[in-house]
């Protein structure tokens, strides 16, 4: 029988999931995933102190998968990127789930550290395979054949329809996952709105939007939706207004928030700060919503 | 050019010195008040933590005095102090100061680069020089710090040690040389020893784990040691400015030393660097329990990352090795009665457990007198 493998369904499995899903498989171990995020995923969670919203939703779908699998696969995500980290809550989400959780199944926690030697990341590769009862060359094989199906996976471009387009800003984990966000871009496209998220945003101009910041942001994520930011801004066809969606206390998205206003500012571009956590009503953020997309439609007519 | 510097406890003095003896012309942030406090958050994003607010008061308190150059330091993060002076320095601007903020990160070049902004003209002697006195300054300022924050709770006449750290401050700032302080030094450890001290009772001991702004700062931290020493506790802070500049700055081989050994001692708890102090305040937990501490208080401004995953982990290995942790997060609700309320609760308990471990060693010893047949 193949082993069972819990992939929590938070933080950067909205990234990532799609590629450590396909390798696990490939590694003939049956994965087993926490599910969409709900209400009591959202009350599991709530059991940590002070942690950013995206944080205890990552703790409860990894409780939430505690008596059906044989590992808990939690890498230990330090750094994704050359000279940058993750940040410091999903540095340090396995210890914090080991002390936390309660009885947990082993859990797979190597270290993912790319930030000086973007080779580690083989490493790692090797090290979940060894554990999984797999060869080197196998398991590389296998994160090879995983990556390429990534390559097919990416989200498309920005779409160009006439309707006013809108930024949406925001780390993955947090503006895709429906629950946390409270389905902020389904809302926004029945509101009439074309969204931009930082995901449809090319690579290169990232980079070149980031690079107009000042120092390089040594937060991967942060460096990504600000860039986009930039991007989408300075193009030649700039977006009509900016949402910039963040979860209390997340850390490096305060002073990135601040930043990006500021740009918007300058260039007199719309922006909207709306900050999450698991009190969220829905009433009021639809009334937020729906305020600034009035505002939107009637600047485009003016 | 007028240069300026954020406040962290001390850390005035020592700057200070070492500007003035590169030969800038300093200016020094008025202290750090409610006033600071109100023009930072005025003008801050409202999740960012503590010391960001203050230093960015700070900085407009300074600059509203003649000052134009602020110098201040950077970081490869992933703890947010790397990368305060990009928005800060925006800030400013957006209200209208003009000012330059030369930015020390982390790197040889950079630090020799900035030094020849500031100091164009002083040769390697001048550096030297004003290097080994800032150090000198900071080395004492430290000592006697250490020394006053145990020797509080034994004083026999309330206050005198207070006063006597006040005076050492004053004397430290106005001296000039490292001749001066060298005397100076034997001065005020003869005043130490000279403290009246009552030996009523042994003291509990509390060490303060958690991030070095809070630790440091006492406006932030509303007096934390002396108000512990005050309710007769002896208190060790396992941070100073000297320990951080020698440690994590110079990588000097003792401080890399005890690190990696805290570091080890943090495993099976926290086994990754967390930025910050994270880390650290894990592992002196442990090693402030085989070091015989009574209790331990961590302290952190509101929403640090570091201290946060620090925070959650506490807990366990507070009930793993029975070491009782108060967490105290600051942010800008200055509520005094609260935190004295919670400290008071605190040493309670403390004296308690004392007074419990003490009844079951002396029945313990009875047990003993007993079964010997005595």
């Amino acid at each position: 029988m193949s082993l069972r493998v819990g992939l929590p369904q938070g933080l950067l499995y909205f990234q990532y999931g799609t590629v450590i899903e396909r390798f696990l498989s490939e590694l003939g171990a049956e994965v087993v995933l926490s599910g969409e995020t709900s209400r009591s995923t959202l009350d599991c969670g709530s059991a940590l102190d002070e942690m950013c919203l995206a944080s205890k939703i990552f703790f409860g779908h990894a409780c939430s998968l505690r008596d059906k699998v044989d590992y808990l696969f939690l890498p230990r995500l330090v750094s994704i990127r050359p000279g940058q980290y993750t940040c410091p809550q999903i540095i340090g989400m396995p210890d914090v789930l080991k002390h936390n959780g309660g009885k947990l199944p082993p859990i797979i926690d190597v270290n993912i550290d790319m930030r000086q030697k973007p080779r580690q990341l083989y490493q790692a590769v090797v090290a979940v395979g060894q554990l999984l009862g797999r060869g080197v060359a196998a398991s590389l094989y296998a994160w090879l054949r995983a990556w390429q199906c990534r390559e097919r996976l990416r989200p498309g471009g920005q779409v160009m329809d006439g309707r006013p387009r809108l930024a949406v800003i925001g780390r993955p984990y947090i503006i895709y996952d429906r629950q946390g966000s409270l389905d902020t871009l389904g809302k926004l496209d029945r509101l009439g709105l074309a969204v931009v998220t930082p995901e449809m945003v090319d690579i290169g101009e990232i980079n070149r939007g980031a690079a107009k910041l000042g120092k390089k942001l040594f937060w991967s994520n942060s460096y990504v939706i600000a860039g986009a930011a930039m991007a989408l801004m300075e193009s030649s066809c700039p977006v009509q207004g900016i949402i910039f969606i963040t979860c209390f206390a997340c850390g490096p998205d305060a002073l990135v928030g601040e930043l990006i206003r500021q740009h918007a500012w300058r260039r007199n571009i719309p922006y909207m700060q709306l900050s999450l956590d698991e009190h969220t009503a829905e009433a009021g953020m639809v009334t937020r919503l729906e305020a600034f997309a009035d505002m939107l439609t009637r600047r485009l007519h003016v | 050019m007028i240069v300026t510097f954020p406040h962290m406890g001390t850390l005035a003095i020592v700057l200070k010195a070492l500007f003035g003896n590169l030969g800038c012309q300093v200016l020094v942030p008025p202290p750090t008040t409610k006033h600071t406090m109100e023009l930072g958050m005025r003008f801050s994003p409202e999740t960012v933590c503590l010391p960001f607010k203050l230093m960015l008061g700070n900085f407009i308190e300074a600059l509203e005095q003649g000052a134009d150059t602020i110098v201040t330091c950077g970081g490869v993060g992933p703890c947010r102090l790397g990368y305060y002076s990009v928005i800060q320095q925006q800030i400013l601007e957006q209200l209208g100061y003009r000012s330059t903020i030369l930015t020390i990160e982390p790197s040889l070049v950079d630090v020799y680069k900035q030094l020849k902004t500031i100091a164009p003209r002083a040769g390697w002697g001048q550096i030297y020089n004003a290097f080994r006195v800032a150090g000198a300054k900071m080395n004492l300022l430290d000592d006697v710090g250490r020394a006053v924050n145990s020797l509080r709770a034994h004083e026999a006449v309330p206050g005198s040690v207070n006063s006597l750290w006040e005076q050492a401050v004053l004397a430290i700032d106005l001296a000039e040389t490292c001749q001066d302080l060298g005397d100076l030094r034997q001065e005020l450890l003869q005043k130490l020893e000279a403290v009246k001290t009552s030996t009523a009772k042994e003291p509990l001991r509390v060490a303060i784990v958690g991030e070095i702004y809070v630790m440091l700062e006492p406006f932030v931290n509303q007096n934390l040691e002396r108000c512990l020493g005050n309710m007769g506790v002896e208190v060790c802070k396992t941070m100073f400015l000297s320990d951080y500049v020698k440690g994590h700055v110079l990588r000097r081989q003792k401080y890399v030393e005890i690190y990696r050994r805290l570091e080890a001692l943090a495993n099976p708890y926290l086994s990754h660097y967390v930025g910050g102090h994270g880390q650290k305040s894990i592992a002196y937990t442990l090693l402030k329990k085989q070091q015989g501490y009574d209790g331990i208080i961590q302290v952190y401004p509101f929403t640090c990352m570091p201290e946060v995953v620090a925070k959650n982990i506490l807990p366990k290995v507070s009930q793993d090795i029975g070491m009782p942790v108060l967490t105290l997060a600051y942010d800008e609700q200055t509520g005094e009665a609260g935190i004295r309320t919670r400290l008071e609760a605190f040493i309670d308990l403390l004296q308690y457990r004392q007074a419990k471990a003490y009844e079951t060693g002396k029945l313990n010893c009875e047990q003993c007198r007993l079964q010997k047949g005595y």
